[in-house]
């Protein structure tokens, strides 16, 4: 059966939200985010900012050196939050099989929906305008049979766009799609693909399995379902998380050694706590170290499946001395993160412990 | 401050500080060892924070006064002088170290950075026997994992009382207890209060520290922190917070099948057979029949192994799996001809003790694996 997929994003979501929320910096390049000189990094920009090529997850600083007139806002995320939900009750409404991707973004399943609308394009073009009529802000959409051609689609054309892939269509669109555009294929990817003369999309197909593999390792097989528009990873309404952790850039550059060790057991530590509330456990620990020069490492350590805060700390404290130059190198950014989940009853110890508790 | 010292008192003293001093040099000051001058003696001190030691030897002093020199790089000059005086002053910004026709100036970190440590009360020390404690930590001192997330593991519990002291040590797998006699010599506060859990480091360091010389440790316990007197050198131990567990209550009773081996028959079956073991549990079988016990192994990736050990035994037939590195690490422990194996079922307590040690009671448990 033919699945009919939206995927919808909010146009440059906290910056808009700023914009409905300030008549002031309406038709302002405006950038949401720390402030330049405390090493803020751009969480969003409008489109009079994107305009200067102000993009999130590029330095304050950097940005106000291209754009002088960006007006900087702190962000207010339980502003975002209550836009989000408000957004997202639109989408539940329409179908129960709703999976965020985050705070702005997310996959619906519409092939069968509770206002009765066979036609996704319908759809789309009423969930957009339920958005700006509930909540004064713009998405856009992309209408496709699979998640990866709706996320495609819902890119090509921004914002306030909407973008169809008609099954009849998916063929001519593969046709002029770079590898690059595709989820998961990130610059080095595409670059090492590109070295041995694939350059679109299609061109993976003439490609023995074997040889893309060799380039790109485990992704060839999805690669080449992708090639052919397949992809059938179904719209998960609760998606299993895979992964938890913080990160933080320092207003200043750490250079003590023992200052990074507790920052880093700390957010170990703060992991540990998600894994409780989750009661869950973690078999693999990783660290992320960003040094002055913006060289950026993560090192990861594989043990025992667990949840205890002392003990991920130890092994993130661990990896950071004995695997990174924190320290010996300034440091400005440092994350921990705990993934490999696995659910408490399945590690099998066979070392007896010794009854302390009576048991 | 100017002085000249023996190389051989000097180099004596400065080698215990090696255990002592920060190796990973977080805080730099931790590096170095703090260094006293006065009347006829100079005082040394070093700490990681967790651990710290005093010690003094005979000087010439010339000039009085306080530096902090890096103990590992002071240490290796010192140790690779001829055997002669040695000439340490201070000047401007560092430290000059001569001897002979050696010459040498190294860094020093201003005095006033370094930590200051709390001093025992003077009074009289509970005197702990020298030999005893000896046995203790070395009988122990290896149950400890280091870096068990129940951070009490990470040391051992000194248990004092007027005519005993015991130090036990876990892992959770298995436990290690040895009791030796005192004269009640000193006081000795009684109940829970007198039972501080001692770092790991610290059993180390005392270990260190006792083998050379002979008479009795001195001991005190302040607010939260240890002291050991030994000999003219003091160690100043933090405790660990925390709550031992229950030791006793998994101390077995009621074991009824009793084995008696020759502790180097026993040793190399044990390391041979654990050659052929399950790399990640070394798990190794004691299959226990009338007057033998058959000791084997087995991995998917490798194969098996089996030995066979005659032994006195009339109980019935069982079988029980165990780490082979728990086991052996009882064995390279204690120094008997004979030890003894007690079971009881195949899922309980085992526990092996020497037969006809002297000094010590030594009860080391371990738990069974489920195979």
């Amino acid at each position: 059966m033919i699945r009919r997929i939206l995927h919808i994003d909010m146009d440059a979501f906290y910056a808009s939200v700023e914009q409905r929320d300030n008549s002031l910096l309406r038709g302002k390049p405006v950038a949401v985010g720390g402030q330049p000189d405390k090493r803020g990094v751009v969480a969003a920009a409008s489109y009079e900012a994107r305009a200067f090529g102000v993009y999130s997850a590029m330095s304050m600083a950097r940005a106000v050196r291209l754009c002088p007139s960006l007006v900087v806002v702190p962000p207010d995320f339980a502003r975002y939050k209550a836009a989000s939900s408000a957004v997202f009750s639109i989408f539940r409404e329409v179908t129960p099989l709703v999976e965020p991707m985050s705070l702005d973004e997310a996959y619906l399943d519409v092939t069968e929906n509770a206002w009765n609308e066979p036609i996704a394009t319908n759809v789309a073009r009423r969930v957009k305008e339920r958005i700006r009529l509930d909540t004064n802000l713009t998405a856009s959409a992309g209408v496709a049979p699979n998640k990866f051609l709706a996320k495609i689609a819902s890119g090509w054309k921004k914002p306030d766009g909407l973008t169809v892939i008609s099954p009849d269509r998916v063929e001519p669109f593969l046709q002029r799609l770079p590898v690059g555009a595709l989820w998961g294929v990130g610059p080095v990817t595409a670059r090492k693909l590109r070295a041995r003369g694939i350059e679109r999309l299609v061109d993976i197909r003439a490609v023995e399995i074997a040889n893309l593999r060799e380039t790109v390792g485990g992704l060839a097989d999805w690669l080449q379902q992708l090639a052919s528009g397949i992809d059938d990873r179904p719209v998960v309404a609760h998606r299993d998380v895979k992964s938890s952790g913080s990160e933080n850039t320092y207003p200043e550059d750490l250079t003590d050694l023992s200052l990074i060790r507790e920052e880093v057991a700390e957010m170990a530590r703060h992991a540990a706590g998600w894994l409780d509330r989750k009661t869950i456990l973690a078999r693999t620990v990783t660290i992320k170290v960003r040094y002055s020069d913006f060289t950026t490492i993560t090192r990861s350590h594989t043990d025992a499946p667990t949840r205890d805060a002392a003990l991920l700390a130890a092994r993130a404290v661990q990896l950071l001395v004995e695997r990174t130059d924190a320290g010996r190198r300034p440091v400005r950014l440092l994350g921990v993160s705990v993934h490999n989940f696995c659910a408490e009853a399945d590690p099998v110890e066979p070392d007896g412990r010794l009854p302390f508790d009576g048991d | 401050m100017e002085l000249v010292v023996r190389k051989t008192d000097l180099l004596r003293e400065l080698q215990l500080f090696q255990g002592i001093v920060e190796r990973k040099n977080t805080i730099p000051i931790l590096a170095n060892v703090l260094m006293e001058a006065k009347g006829e003696e100079v005082k040394f001190l070093a700490t990681d924070l967790e651990v710290g030691l005093r010690s003094r030897c005979a000087a010439t002093v010339a000039k009085g006064g306080a530096i902090t020199v890096p103990a590992k790089k002071l240490y290796e000059i010192v140790k690779s002088l001829p055997e002669t005086d040695i000439r340490i002053a201070e000047d401007k910004s560092g430290v000059k170290v001569a001897a002979d026709r050696f010459d040498s100036r190294m860094q020093t970190l201003p005095r006033e950075d370094f930590p200051t440590l709390p001093e025992g009360s003077g009074g009289v020390a509970v005197q702990l026997p020298r030999a005893g404690l000896k046995e203790m930590v070395s009988k122990t001192q290896f149950a400890i994992t280091g870096e068990d997330t129940r951070y009490f593991l990470n040391g051992a519990l000194f248990v004092l009382k007027p005519d005993s002291m015991s130090l036990v040590a876990t892992d959770g797998h298995r436990l290690a207890l040895v009791t030796t006699k005192r004269d009640g010599v000193g006081k000795a506060d009684g109940g829970e209060d007198a039972q501080p859990i001692l770092p790991k480091k610290t059993l180390g360091e005392i270990a260190r520290l006792l083998m050379e010389g002979d008479g009795d440790v001195g001991f005190e316990r302040g607010e939260n922190h240890l002291f050991f007197h030994v000999g003219d050198r003091m160690l100043i131990s933090r405790m660990i917070d925390g709550k031992f567990p229950a030791y006793e209550r998994v101390i077995p009773k009621g074991n009824d099948k009793h084995i008696e081996f020759e502790r180097d028959r026993l040793t190399n079956a044990v390391r041979r057979v654990a050659l052929l073991s399950n790399e990640r549990s070394r798990a190794v079988k004691f299959e226990l029949e009338k007057n033998k016990v058959d000791v084997s192994s087995s991995s998917p990736e490798f194969g098996e192994a089996r030995e066979t050990l005659p032994v006195e035994y009339t109980g019935e037939s069982m079988q029980i799996c165990f780490n082979a590195q728990y086991v052996l690490d009882f064995l390279a422990a204690v120094a008997t001809d004979i030890v003894a194996l007690e079971l009881k079922d195949e899922v309980s307590q085992a526990v092996m003790t020497p037969i006809g040690a002297e000094g010590y009671e030594y009860t080391y448990v371990i738990m069974p694996m489920r195979v």
